[in-house]
Order: structure tokens, then C-alpha cells, then sequence
């Protein structure tokens, strides 16, 4: 006896099925059945990760997809039960015809839904397709009705038309049975028998109870007949089957089976030959391409090495055949190029000669010999993953780009799949067990995600959502299961599929939520796992900041002025780096990196390779940090248990801090074969989410055992491990990072005005506020000057030769570009004189102008903002004249007003300011109040920069920022800024909770503490907090509160 | 004029706190931007402000109880203060949804001075646990503002009133947010100094309703109030002068206020559906009675024969002296389907009620039940009786068309089976559900032929054990 499943839902159908798809195959194999279908709702997505446990087993897998047809769109008046079927792909071709049905099903309806008539059967190529008819109920449908319906499949189908008989074991059982053996009597069809499975095992029903209950939005209390009535919809053992179902039913499942022969190993996937000029081989466009490079960037001759470099890794791109691939990313770099959009790629085959003269990226292979070594793996066989960014505001250019050229036909983006979090899942169930919803949010507010001792499921019982142990228990088991249940899908964040043909030929596409965007089924790791390329189109934000900065820098020269300009290792760069002076440098300038810089003491490019990954949760929770800074500074001897352990860890002195290295240590030092490192590897990256990486760590450590390492350094690699887990952080990728770090910090250095106006005029970017910025760039001796509407442009500008940062009107908060721009364009060379001649040549609307007084930036044509305002006012719209009814008020001449409002005081002045832009060019705030006498005691910046250790202290300022790092167990970082720069806070866990109030709600705070500093690092150990809001209270000073 | 004025800081919490137990800081929740709109001093105390988000509110206090906004709830409340206070005050204006306004002068006098006053109200006002400002101002604008403001001022003089008015904050002044956004902007944070200007040049600067608003609070312009009036209850009695001693007696004045009470509810155009009876006696706790219709009703006759049936039932403890029929509940009249030619419709629909009531009115609301499926798929939980007033209420209905076929005698206890039923009919049907509700069943059922000729619906346990659930016609 053998049986193959021709109907099953995986949990791609969302908050139907519930089973993952490996969960659904693992248990066919073990099952021994033939084959399994899996047939979600109008869609594909589940289907690489089946093929991924079911490409190396007996058990054959199905592609198919189940449909719920509508009526005519005519007859639509008429409500009607749809017609369900499942069709499932005979071959490739008829592969492709399901996708194209799929396309257009989910095409039509809004994101996660999809519509199809019947008559789509009839527009749409179906013909390499099997089809499974599923009658309706009885009570649904009269026999007549039912029997026209399958008149009508018949003939679409013929021969290929089979009635799907399944045994839930419910009441109305019989009759549909009878009912489904009439039909096939009257229409000579076969019957075959399905499972119309929604979990792989019985264990699953309260989870498919739940997943129901969550889709209607009840509980189960109320969710009644939503319910199924029992859990029969699973893969049933054969005995089963065979008791169930009638010899001839269960054959004709093997008679499908037999007939489907496409597996999903067949996709093959070919990039658009679009870019190749007319006879050209792609082998010989790219190699012509490369030589063109070449004698750019390397005008006096391309040295030995690198030539070799490049022999070497065209060759093996020509054995990949990956050119197309080369040859794609190199056109939508050059596309950006030419627009002068400023862009850089990353990844390991990013990194290669070939990108770098193909001018894919900038990392010169002379200058990094050793990240060249690593390219394309033939024996990974992954295809190469490059990953290129754009000036953030200028990315949908590219986009829009790569859709021009290819058709939306062609291109689309990767999907992401939303799933389950602990968050997401405890709240769900919590809802669907009828818990207190108010209830489930206080908890969920109240678990600390980060408290590694004691885990999340501990706090909510000690918390007390239920004293009933078996609704705890049920509770516990759901969520455990839910998690990592995927939810909808979502869009990548750039990453592009272009394929030469039709590409809903090759996955179906469906509604992303933002307007214009097409989605294909599946997301990044289902592409990896089919071997189908993608180009990620990413923006960066810097990068708009470098090239807004470069051009000012040009003009200031009289000459273009590029990245490849800035003088390369340059000391008093680094010299700056090493004082942790990065405000607004890129990737190296929050907190944490600030104080990293003058510990790494960073002297030369590689060093901010490794600067850019040591901070991150990999490293710091494998405490990798400690050892390799002792190493670097030569404190602790650099030793490597053998020659290959050397080969991997040489250049970062011993200690891993790439994912690469930690992936290549499993191999040499655990004895990790290379497709258990690629599981690590795929493990790592899905670990966050779902990923499980326990089953690693045995074979970690007692392979590293084994292999004569101590049992320390093993379990810090494994802690490592676990740290990089979704927060991975690629050698490949610091490389081309490093390098804006190095060119941002080279402009901050030698030219800090162009530095902080591009910055300016690239927000929202960065970590800091524009307030931060400007205090920074006072601090580096740029001149700064208010916005004026006799001065100012739209964007920050700088003036005249002292390089001047003029404030532009883009920071007036509400005010209109387009405004800000007819103000600039109608300005006399002379200025407006008046407040009346700006109205009589701009026509600005009564809002901004009022606007421009708030921010001050009429004080030169009509006085303080006060009087300014008053002005303006008086020319109030003529409903207000209308009102008081007297014509001769009608005076528009000129300040008529005998009232005279009095300046505003300093204070307002400052508070005004923030109201308006956010920032103020007049004293800080905390100088006022110091001068005051408010803040008696305290020290300020400045000064608790030469104070010595272990002294206590008092401080004051504003709250500008509130962290809680995942690293940092149980620490709260607060960064106060007062007139002389900032100060760092830490806040322990215990103080933290005595003292909620005044950590989590001033905006002024008052520390008593200790100080603690390591070289340049001061930090105040926190111990009485005090709030001072009070006396700022209507000061707007932004916090970045816990993220 | 002197006017006076109750600012509720946060009704709705102190009414629930008052019926708390516990100490638990209490915080009115915005829905959609889930942020804290209210917290009571206790959640003050420990830093939850109006505005901060709900998030932030949990991390100060993780016991926080949080209370829907509810506006409609808020102004009942506020009604039942206008009751009691109307004791004290005949004049009151409601300000929905936290304020009450009064006329002061008269009760000035009435009181025997303001001091007297004041402690009067703050004394009922303590009893009641709530939070209240209350402030006396010259304009009944001007007190609404200093009371929302918090200056607690309660005094006749003028003068002072004017001062305080003056240091009124703008953000307390009353003015829509743009206007008070203006006129920071123009360097003002005072009521006074707003005032000050020439009212010429503001009325051109600000929007019209500014001044207009400006003039209400400084008296230069007419405020009317429109006077709140306490809910007419509807309320007859009858004295017998003799005391009745049969039931007839009663039922003869019954008659005529029941007639009032149909012109009344005619006037109001509304129902009722419960009267409340008092009988009087002499030297003897009153005889108190609540008679419920089944649906909203009008006519004398059809309450008269209710009072009938229940006052037959109920033999008279001591002669009445006297008697009082309140109606304190009006409901929306129902008004008939138009176009029902032959009225069939209706005449069964008031049949129906009528034949309900009275059955309710011998044997008690609560005996009277129907039968009605509910949506389980547990055969025992798969109907439930529930009141005949209960229709509304359909959160289980099961779909009547399309129910599975069940015996029409369902055994409350699950019999053991005892014999070899002779022939099988149908099965297995499996059911297995309830997990989540501690009544988990895992079954599978038949239609069997017992030897005897019965038609048995059973079932087969998880356990292997046979039953008998339910027996078919």
C-alpha cells in the first residue's frame, strides 16, 4: 500500500495551516508516503523550504497551489458558493502556468488576498496542469448546481480532472461522500483520495484551533463553528488510510503522483542578457569591461598581483556563469554614475578586482590584499551575494531605473517573511485563550527581553498571568509553537529579482503594501536555497551626506573634487578617530563607538574594518573585545593553537571577530565539513527569529575538543555564535563600510564646515540631531549664522570665505520647500526691505510667513519675532477686517500698529527656537540655568573631563538620549548635554528600578554619582537621580527614549 | 453675579476608585494613541503624566489599572453629581465632561456667607471621594478657567477675582490651541496681558471667536446659561384616606394612574418596561413591588392586567394607606412595520409578549426559558436554555439551517452502554474539542439499533468505553 498527499496546507497559508513545510515533509518521509502536494492558498511560498527537506528523500514533492474561484465577475449579483480546486504542475511548464495564475489571483485584490473567478481558468494557459475538483457541501449547493460546475471544469480539463474525496470524520460526512460518488458517476471522473491536511500530526490541533480563532479575531470560547470539529486534518499513518479510503481512491493518488514530475530543482533561473552588445559573449563583454576599468584604476599599469587577481576570479565567474550577474550590477552602478548618484557595493564577491574595476566598489586590492582571497566558493556553490547602497534620498531613482529597463514583467522585489516573535505570539494566543487583553500588554511591557537569567516564560508566570497550571501550560506549549510561524509577507528592503523572462514564470508576484510594488513569494533564504540571484538596491544615508559634502568641498576648490580625491591614510584622521571625536562620522559615532575609538586606537584602514564589527553583539557577547584589544596593544601575546588556525585568525591577531572567521573556525577547528558550516551559517542568520542553534553546540565543542582546543575558547566561539546571530557582521561588509568611514571622518577633519552643512542637509540621517550637529560643529570652530530671509536657502549653505554655516529654512519646523524656494528665487540682491515687499513678491501663504517670524527669520526686515509676528498678523486674512466691521481699518500701508511688544528675554528667545527649528544658535539652555543659580554643585562638561577617578560628583543636563543595550545586561546608558558637550551616564539596574520615575520621565536630570574613567573615558556612575524638568518645562528637547 | 464652579479632575476615576478595594494606581487610557489621558493622584505620585505613552506609564507602574475613556459613562456620572448637588444648588449648568456650574449670590445668602458655603460642598464632596476644585468667579467663564486651572480662589471680591483672572496662564485661558500658539508667538503667557491690548488691533490679529471668548470671560459680553433640570421621573400616588383592604381597591386607582401614565409615555413618546408599586401601610414597612414587561409597552390596560395577576398572587400583608407608582425607566418607542396590510405580524409579535409576561408574572422571570443551539461542537454544549429577554444577546448562535443530525432527547449523563447493539447505522462521526476549557472530549459517535428496537446515538471514549448519549425518535 502507498499513498501520496495531493491536498495539504502548510503554514505559508497563513494562520490556516499549522505546520512549517519541513515539519509537513519530514512526516511524509517517516510516513513512507510516495509523495506529498503542498497546496497552499493561492501561493507558492512554501514551497523552497519543502523542496529543502525533500530534494535528497524517496518522497516525492508536488508543487501545487489551492484556489477558491469566485463567479463570473457578471453573474457576481448572485452570491454564490466559490469553487474550490487544487491545481498541482505536471511539469515545469505547467509549473509556470500556476504561477501565472497565482500572479494574477493576487495581483488583483490588496496585499495578503487574492481574487480569481472562474473564468481566469479560461483566459489562463492551464493545460500542463492537474486539476482537483473539491464539490461543494451539500447544504451549499442543490446536485444540479454542483453537477453544471463540474460539467464546466470537464471540459477545461479534460482527462485531467479528478473529484478530491476526503475523510475528516464529520457529521455531514456521509452525505458529501455520496454526494461526491454521484458526481463522479455523472460525469465518468476518477476520485482520489486527500487528507485536506492542515498540520502534519494530531498533536497540532490546538494549534490549528488557535490559528483559527486569531484569523476570525474571536476566542475560542466564542469561536464555535469556525472550529473544526476535530483534528483529523493531518498526515495520517497508511494503516489509517487504508481503512479509510477504497483501494481505487488511494491508487489514483499514486496516478497523480506519477503523472507530476516537476520538482523545484529544475528551476533554472537566467539573468537578462538585455546587456549585451550585439555579438558579444557575456564571457568576453565583461572581460572587455574589466580591461576598461582597469586602465582607470590603475592608470601606470595594473600591478602583477591584481592581474593575476583578475585571471583568477573571471575564470572562476566564468565556471559559475555568473557573468550576467557581474554584468547586471555593473549597469545599474553605471546607471547611478551617470545621474551622479553616489553609490557603493559590499558583500564577498563585492569585494573582488573585478567589482573594483568594474566599479562596483572602491576597496583597492592593493590596499586589502587579504580580503581578496575569499570570493565565489565554487564548493558552497551559493551564488554570490552584493549588496551595493545609494544616496538614501536618491535610491528610488535606481529603482525606478531597474524597473524601466526590465519590465515589471522581470522585476520585482524579494519578500520578507513576517513571522512570530515572542511578542506577537503571546499576545495572539493570549488573545485566542480569552486572557485579558489589557492584561497580556501590562505583562508584555513588563518582561525584560533581555534578561538573560531568567527567561521570558519564567516572568510571566511569576507575574502571575494565570494561577491555573494547565491554561499556563497550554498557554506555553502554543506560543512555543507559534513562534517562528510566518504571518504575511512583507518586502525586502531592496533586494531585486530580475529574471530574462517573464519572471511569473518562474515565482509568482503579488501586492506589497506600499503602492507600485510587486513582491515575489518568496524571501532570500528560498532563493539561496533554489540558487536564483538577487541584487540588493540598498540606501544609505551617509552616502548622501559624502556626496552633498564633496560638492561643497568642489566649489570651494574651484574644482570637481571626488572620493577618490581624499589623500589616503591620513594621520591627523586618525588622530582625530582616536580621540572618539566621530560625531556624525559614519558607522563609528554612537555611544558605544566613541568610546571604543580611543581604546582601538585606530591607525590605518584595517583598523576601522575591525573598529566598524567590533562593536556589535557578536563580539562583545563572545568577550572577544578584551583579548583582542590587550593583543593589539601588545599586552598579551598573540598565539594561535595551530598553522590553520593561524590561516583564519592571523589578521585580526587571533581573536575571531568576522562571522567569516567564526564560520571558517567551525570548519578548521571543530572539523565542520563545508555543508554543515553553510547549516551554521543559514542557522546563524534565522536564529533570531526561529533558528535553534543548540544542536550546534555539541558538535561545536566537542569537535574543537577533539582537536586539542580548551574548552574555554570553544564555548566563547559558540557564545560568539550565538551573539552574531541575526546581527551578523561580515568582514566583506566592514570593508566597504570602513572605507566611508574613513572618507566621512577625512571631511569632518579637513573640512568640518562642508562636513556638518552636508549632514545638515541630508536629514533625517545619523544618530544625532540637528541641535547635536551644531553644537559639534560650534565645538569644531564653524562660524554659525540664524536663518534669515535675506540669507538663507532652503538647504544649510556656507558663506563667504570663512566658510559660514548659514542655518537654512529647511530646519524651520512646518515651513514648505516650495516656499522656501519662490522666497529665494523672488529675493532682491538687496534683501526685502520690508515684511510687505516679501508678501508683494512671493505671495507666500499666511502660514509660512508666520512660520519665518517664529523661527526669527525676519528679525531683519520687520524686528524681534514678537512685533514680527504681531505685524503679520495684522494683514490676517479679510474675514478677520469683515469682523469688526470697519472698512477704514483697511489700512495695508505700513506698520500702522501702536502697540509695541517687548522683546523676548533670552530664555524665550531659546525656547522659541526649539519650538521652531529645534535647535538654537543662542546660549544653551544650561548655561541660562547655571547662570541662574540653579545648578550650583554641578560640574559641566569640561570640567568632568580632568576630573580623577572615584570622585563624586554632580551633574546636570538635558536628557538627550536613553539606551538599554542587548549587550549590556541590564544597564541604562544616559547621555545629559549641557553648554559643553555631553556626559555619560550609567545606570544600573538596581538604581534603575529605585528610581524609575526620575530615569524614564526627566528631560532635565540631576546625577549624583562617581566618576569612573579609563584614559579619556569619563563616565558617571549614577546613584541619586533627581528631575529637574520643571525648570525647562516647555523645552521640546528630543530623547531617543529605549529602541 | 457671582458664580461658582466644580472642576472633577477625573471623575471617572474616582468613581471607580471609590468601589476598589485596593490601592491600585488608576489611569484613563486613550485607545487609538495609546497614551495616558487622566491618572489619579496615585499614579501622579509614582509619575504617570497625562500625555506620556502608555508604554512608558507601564514602566513606572507596573500594577497600573487602566480604564477605557468612556465620555458617555463620564456624563452620567456627572449627572448623579448634579442630583446630589441640587440640594445645595437649584442653578446648575452641566459642563460635560468634568464640570458643574452654579449661581453663587443666592446661595451666598442662603448659606449664611461663602466660608459656610465652601465647607458644605467640601464636606459632601470628600464623602464622595471626589477630587475637586471648586472656585467662585465673576463671570461664569472666569470661574470655569481659574477652576480648570487649579487657582482654587473662592471669594466675592472683585477685585481679586480680576487679579487672579489676569495671571491666568494662556494654555488655561480657554482659547483654541492655534490662538494660544499665536499668541505665544507673540511673546505673551498671561490672560492680563492679552487683555491689555487694544481689542481693536487683537480682533483684527486673532480669529473673532477670540475676542468674543475674551469678552465672555471679562463679562463685557452676554453668557447665557442654560439651566440643567433633574430627570422627570414619572411618579403618582394615591391616598385612600381609609385604608383599602382588598386587592380591587387598589386596582380601581390603579386604573387612573395607569391612564396618566399612558398619556404620559404618550407625551414622552417612549415605553417602559418596569414599574415600580409602593403600598403604604399603617405601622408597617411599606409593601414594595417591581413588575417587569416582557417588551417595551404603553397601554394601561396591558400594565393594569399585570398589576392584576401579581396582586392576586400576592395576598396584601396589612390594609394600604396609601400607594406610589414610580417609573424611573423609558425606553425608544417601537414603532410598527408599516405596510403589514393584514397585521398578522404584529398581532403575533404582541400575542407572544403578552402570553410571556403573564407566565413571567405568575411564575417568575427567571422559570421561563428557551431552548436555543448554541455553536459547539460538543453535543452537550451545543444548545443551552437561556431567558426570554436574553435575545440580544447572540454571541454563540448557531447557524439553525445547517445543524448536524443530533437526537432530539439528549441525555444529561452519558449512559453506559450495555449491550451489542443489533446494526449499525452511521459512523464514525469524530468529535474532539474543548481542550482549552478543561471539558476536553475525544469521541467517536454512531447511530446504532439496540437489541430492544431503540435507536441509540453512541459514542466510543478516548478510554475505550461505550456509551449511550442520546436517544433518536
Amino acid at each position: 500500500m502507498s499513498y501520496a498527499e495531493l491536498h495539504c496546507f502548510s503554514n505559508f497559508t497563513f494562520l490556516t495551516g499549522a505546520s512549517h513545510p519541513h515539519e509537513l515533509a519530514e512526516q511524509a518521509m517517516a510516513l513512507g508516503y510516495r509523495a506529498l502536494a503542498i497546496t497552499d492558498a493561492c501561493s507558492v511560498a512554501g514551497i523552497p523550504r519543502a523542496w529543502q527537506a525533500l530534494k535528497d528523500s524517496p518522497v516525492a514533492l508536488i508543487t501545487g497551489s489551492f484556489f477558491e474561484l469566485e463567479a463570473d465577475p457578471a453573474t457576481r449579483a448572485v452570491p454564490s458558493v466559490p469553487t474550490r480546486i487544487i491545481l498541482l504542475a505536471r511539469t515545469l511548464t505547467g509549473y509556470g502556468q500556476v504561477c501565472q495564475l497565482i500572479t494574477t489571483g493576487r495581483r488583483r485584490a490588496p496585499k495578503g488576498s487574492y481574487q480569481l473567478f472562474m473564468e481566469d481558468l479560461e483566459t489562463h494557459q492551464l493545460d500542463d496542469c492537474l486539476c482537483l475538483w473539491l464539490p461543494p457541501a451539500v447544504e451549499q449547493s442543490d446536485f444540479t448546481g454542483a453537477l453544471s460546475r463540474g460539467e464546466w471544469l470537464l471540459r477545461r480539463f479534460d482527462g485531467r480532472l479528478w473529484l478530491a474525496a476526503s475523510r475528516s470524520l464529520e457529521s455531514d460526512e456521509e452525505q458529501r461522500l455520496h454526494r461526491i460518488r454521484a458526481l463522479a458517476a455523472q460525469l465518468v471522473c476518477p476520485i482520489v483520495a486527500t487528507g485536506d491536511v492542515h498540520m502534519h500530526s494530531r498533536q497540532r490541533q490546538p494549534l490549528q484551533d488557535v490559528l483559527t480563532t486569531i484569523r476570525h479575531r474571536t476566542t475560542l470560547d466564542a469561536a464555535g463553528h469556525h472550529l473544526f470539529q476535530n483534528g483529523e486534518r493531518y498526515l495520517r499513518p497508511l494503516p489509517v488510510l487504508e481503512r479509510l479510503f477504497p483501494e481505487t481512491w488511494r491508487r489514483e493518488t499514486l496516478v497523480i503522483a506519477s503523472q507530476c514530475s516537476f520538482r523545484p530543482g529544475e528551476l533554472r533561473y537566467e539573468y537578462p542578457a538585455d546587456l549585451l552588445p550585439p555579438g558579444k559573449t557575456p564571457a568576453g563583454w565583461l572581460l572587455e569591461l574589466t580591461r576598461e576599468g582597469e586602465q582607470q584604476r590603475f592608470p601606470a599599469g595594473t600591478p602583477l598581483p591584481v592581474q593575476a587577481l583578475i585571471r583568477k576570479e573571471l575564470a572562476l565567474i566564468s565556471e559559475m556563469r555568473y557573468e550576467h550577474y557581474f554584468l547586471t550590477l555593473y549597469d545599474i552602478v553605471r546607471f547611478a554614475r551617470e545621474q551622479g548618484i553616489l553609490c557603493q557595493g559590499r558583500g564577498s564577491a563585492a569585494n573582488s578586482a573585478v567589482c573594483y574595476c568594474l566599479g562596483i566598489t572602491e576597496v583597492d586590492p592593493r590596499q586589502v590584499e587579504l580580503l581578496f582571497e575569499r570570493f565565489i566558493s565554487k564548493d558552497r556553490n551559493e551564488p554570490p551575494d552584493i549588496d551595493v547602497d545609494f544616496e538614501h534620498e536618491r535610491r528610488e531613482e535606481v529603482i525606478q531605473y531597474i524597473y524601466q529597463r526590465y519590465g515589471r514583467e522581470r522585476a520585482a522585489l524579494a519578500a520578507t517573511v513576517i513571522r512570530y516573535r515572542p511578542r506577537s505570539a503571546i499576545r495572539d494566543v493570549g488573545k485566542a485563550l480569552g486572557f485579558d487583553p489589557n492584561l497580556v500588554e501590562q505583562l508584555l511591557n513588563g518582561i525584560d527581553w533581555r534578561d538573560r537569567e531568567t527567561d521570558w516564560r519564567n516572568q510571566i508566570l511569576d507575574k502571575g498571568l494565570t494561577r491555573h497550571p494547565r491554561v499556563a501550560n497550554q498557554f506555553f506549549t502554543l506560543v512555543n509553537m507559534l513562534l517562528g510561524f510566518p504571518r504575511h509577507l512583507s518586502q525586502h528592503v531592496g533586494g531585486f529579482v530580475i529574471s530574462s523572462g517573464p519572471l511569473s514564470r518562474l515565482v509568482p508576484t503579488e501586492n506589497a503594501a506600499m503602492e507600485d510594488r510587486t513582491v515575489i513569494q518568496w524571501d532570500k533564504e528560498d532563493l539561496e536555497s533554489l540558487g536564483l540571484m538577487k541584487v540588493d538596491v540598498l540606501a544609505l544615508g551617509m552616502l548622501t551626506a559624502i556626496r552633498k559634502a564633496l560638492a561643497l568641498i568642489s566649489d570651494r576648490k574651484g574644482q570637481p573634487f571626488t572620493m577618490q580625491d581624499v589623500p589616503r591614510e591620513d594621520k591627523a584622521t586618525y588622530a582625530m578617530l582616536q580621540k572618539g571625536d566621530s560625531v556624525g562620522v559614519f558607522q563609528v559615532e554612537s555611544r558605544a563607538q566613541i568610546n571604543m575609538l580611543p581604546r582601538l586606537k585606530p591607525e590605518k584602514y584595517y583598523d576601522l574594518v575591525i573598529e566598524v564589527a567590533i562593536v556589535r553583539p557578536g563580539p562583545i557577547q563572545g568577550d572577544m573585545v578584551h583579548p583582542y584589544l590587550r593583543r593589539k596593544h601588545g599586552l598579551e601575546e598573540v598565539t594561535y593553537p595551530n598553522e590553520e588556525v593561524r590561516g583564519v585568525l592571523e589578521r585580526t591577531l587571533g581573536v575571531p571577530i568576522f562571522q567569516e572567521q567564526v564560520i571558517k573556525l567551525a570548519m578548521v577547528a571543530a572539523g565542520f565539513s563545508a555543508g554543515e558550516a553553510d547549516q551554521l551559517r543559514r542557522a546563524m542568520a534565522a536564529w533570531k527569529s526561529h533558528g535553534d542553534l543548540t544542536p550546534f553546540r555539541d558538535k561545536l565543542i566537542s569537535g574543537m575538543l577533539e582537536r586539542g582546543h580548551d574548552e574555554d575558547f570553544a564555548e566563547r566561539l559558540y557564545q560568539q555564535i550565538c551573539g552574531f546571530g541575526g546581527y551578523g557582521f561580515p568582514e566583506s561588509h566592514a570593508a566597504s563600510f570602513a572605507l566611508l568611514v574613513y572618507v566621512s571622518a577625512w571631511i569632518k577633519r579637513h573640512h568640518p564646515a562642508a562636513f556638518f552643512c552636508a549632514l545638515l542637509n541630508s536629514q533625517p540621517m545619523g544618530f544625532y540631531s540637528p541641535s547635536q550637529l551644531v553644537q559639534d560643529a560650534r565645538r569644531h570652530g564653524v562660524m554659525l549664522l540664524p536663518a534669515d530671509v535675506n540669507h538663507s536657502h532652503w538647504d544649510y549653505t556656507l558663506e563667504g570665505p570663512e566658510q559660514c554655516l548659514r542655518v537654512g529654512l529647511r530646519q524651520i519646523r512646518g515651513l514648505s520647500q516650495r516656499s522656501a524656494e519662490v522666497l529665494c528665487q523672488q529675493r532682491p540682491s538687496t534683501g526685502y526691505r520690508s515684511v510687505q515687499e516679501l508678501r508683494q513678491r512671493t505671495a507666500l501663504p499666511q502660514r509660512d510667513l508666520e512660520l519665518l517670524a517664529g523661527g526669527n527669520a525676519l528679525e531683519a526686515v520687520s524686528g524681534h519675532r514678537h512685533q514680527s509676528y504681531w505685524q503679520l498678523l495684522g494683514h490676517e486674512s479679510e474675514a478677520a477686517l469683515w469682523v469688526s466691521e470697519n472698512r477704514e481699518d483697511q489700512d495695508y500701508g505700513a506698520d500702522d500698529s501702536t502697540v509695541r511688544l517687548p522683546a523676548p528675554s533670552e530664555g524665550q528667545n531659546i525656547l522659541a527656537d526649539y519650538a521652531s527649528q529645534g535647535l538654537s544658535l543662542q546660549r544653551h539652555p544650561m548655561a541660562l540655568l547655571r547662570e541662574q543659580g540653579h545648578l550650583r554643585h554641578c560640574l559641566n562638561a569640561r570640567q568632568l573631563r580632568t576630573t580623577e577617578s572615584n570622585r563624586p560628583v554632580q551633574v546636570a543636563g538635558l536628557v538627550t538620549g536613553r539606551q538599554r543595550p542587548g549587550t549590556a545586561s541590564g544597564v541604562t546608558f544616559v547621555t545629559l548635554e549641557d553648554e559643553f558637550g555631553n556626559i555619560n551616564v550609567v545606570v544600573w539596574l538596581n538604581t534603575a528600578r529605585q528610581q524609575r520615575k526620575p530615569l524614564l520621565t526627566s528631560r532635565l536630570l540631576h546625577v549624583k554619582g562617581i566618576v569612573e574613567r579609563e584614559g579619556d573615558i569619563v563616565h558617571v556612575m549614577a546613584g541619586k537621580l533627581t528631575d529637574l524638568s520643571h525648570l525647562i518645562q516647555t523645552l521640546p528637547v528630543a530623547s531617543r527614549d529605549f529602541q | 453675579m457671582l458664580w461658582l464652579y466644580l472642576h472633577f479632575h477625573h471623575l471617572l476615576l474616582d468613581h471607580i476608585a471609590r468601589s476598589r478595594e485596593d490601592q491600585a494606581p488608576l489611569a484613563i487610557i486613550s485607545e487609538p494613541s495609546r497614551r495616558v489621558l487622566q491618572a489619579c493622584p496615585r499614579a501622579m505620585h509614582q509619575g504617570i503624566r497625562p500625555g506620556i505613552p502608555l508604554k512608558t506609564a507601564l514602566n513606572l507602574a507596573p500594577e497600573l489599572v487602566m480604564v477605557q475613556a468612556d465620555d458617555e459613562q463620564q456624563k452620567r456620572i456627572l449627572e448623579q453629581q448634579a442630583q446630589w448637588l441640587y440640594r445645595y444648588m437649584d442653578r446648575i449648568t452641566l459642563y460635560p465632561p468634568d464640570g458643574l456650574l452654579a449661581e453663587a449670590g443666592s446661595l451666598r445668602r442662603l448659606y449664611g456667607g461663602l466660608p459656610q458655603l465652601r465647607e458644605q460642598l467640601t464636606r459632601a464632596l470628600e464623602e464622595r471621594c471626589l477630587n475637586t476644585t471648586i472656585t467662585t468667579g465673576s463671570t461664569p467663564m472666569a470661574a470655569r478657567l481659574l477652576a480648570r486651572a487649579g487657582m482654587p480662589i473662592f471669594t466675592g471680591e472683585q477685585q481679586l477675582l480680576k487679579e487672579h483672572l489676569e495671571q491666568l496662564p494662556l494654555e488655561h485661558a480657554g482659547f483654541e490651541p492655534a490662538t494660544v500658539q499665536r499668541l505665544v508667538r507673540l511673546g505673551l503667557s498671561r490672560l492680563g496681558e492679552v487683555a491689555a491690548l487694544p481689542a481693536a488691533e487683537l480682533a483684527r490679529r486673532l480669529a473673532p471667536e477670540t475676542l468674543v471668548h475674551l469678552q465672555k470671560v471679562q463679562g463685557q459680553r452676554p453668557d447665557p446659561q442654560s439651566c440643567w433640570q433633574p430627570p422627570r421621573h414619572f411618579h403618582q400616588q394615591a391616598d385612600f384616606g381609609l385604608a383599602v383592604e382588598k386587592t380591587q381597591g387598589l386596582l380601581f386607582a390603579l386604573r387612573r394612574i395607569l391612564v396618566e401614565l399612558e398619556n404620559d409615555l404618550l407625551h414622552r413618546q417612549q415605553d417602559t418596561d418596569s414599574l415600580v408599586l409602593i403600598l403604604r401601610h399603617h405601622q408597617q414597612a411599606p409593601t414594595r413591588m417591581r413588575i417587569r414587561t416582557t417588551g417595551p409597552e404603553h397601554r394601561a390596560e396591558a400594565f393594569l392586567n399585570l398589576l392584576r395577576i401579581r396582586l392576586e398572587q400576592q395576598p396584601l400583608v396589612a390594609p394600604v394607606e396609601s400607594l406610589e407608582l414610580t417609573v424611573t425607566r423609558f425606553l425608544e418607542r417601537h414603532t410598527p412595520a408599516d405596510g403589514d396590510l393584514l397585521g398578522d405580524g404584529v398581532d403575533q409579535e404582541e400575542a407572544w409578549h403578552t402570553l410571556v409576561s403573564r407566565l413571567q408574572a405568575r411564575l417568575g422571570e427567571q422559570t421561563i426559558r428557551h431552548l436555543a443551539p448554541a455553536a459547539d461542537h460538543r453535543p452537550e454544549r451545543a444548545w443551552n436554555a437561556r431567558e426570554i429577554r436574553d435575545r440580544s444577546r447572540s454571541t454563540r448562535e448557531a447557524d439553525v439551517e445547517h445543524l448536524p443530525l443530533r437526537p432530539l432527547w439528549l441525555m444529561r449523563q452519558p449512559q453506559p452502554l450495555r449491550v451489542v447493539p443489533d446494526t449499525w447505522f452511521a459512523g464514525p462521526e469524530r468529535i474532539s474539542g474543548g481542550w482549552w476549557d478543561g471539558e476536553k472530549v475525544l469521541r467517536d459517535y454512531y447511530i446504532a439499533r439496540l437489541p430492544e428496537g431503540q435507536l441509540a446515538w453512541v459514542y466510543r471514549d478516548c478510554h475505550d468505553g461505550w456509551f449511550v448519549h442520546g436517544w433518536f425518535g
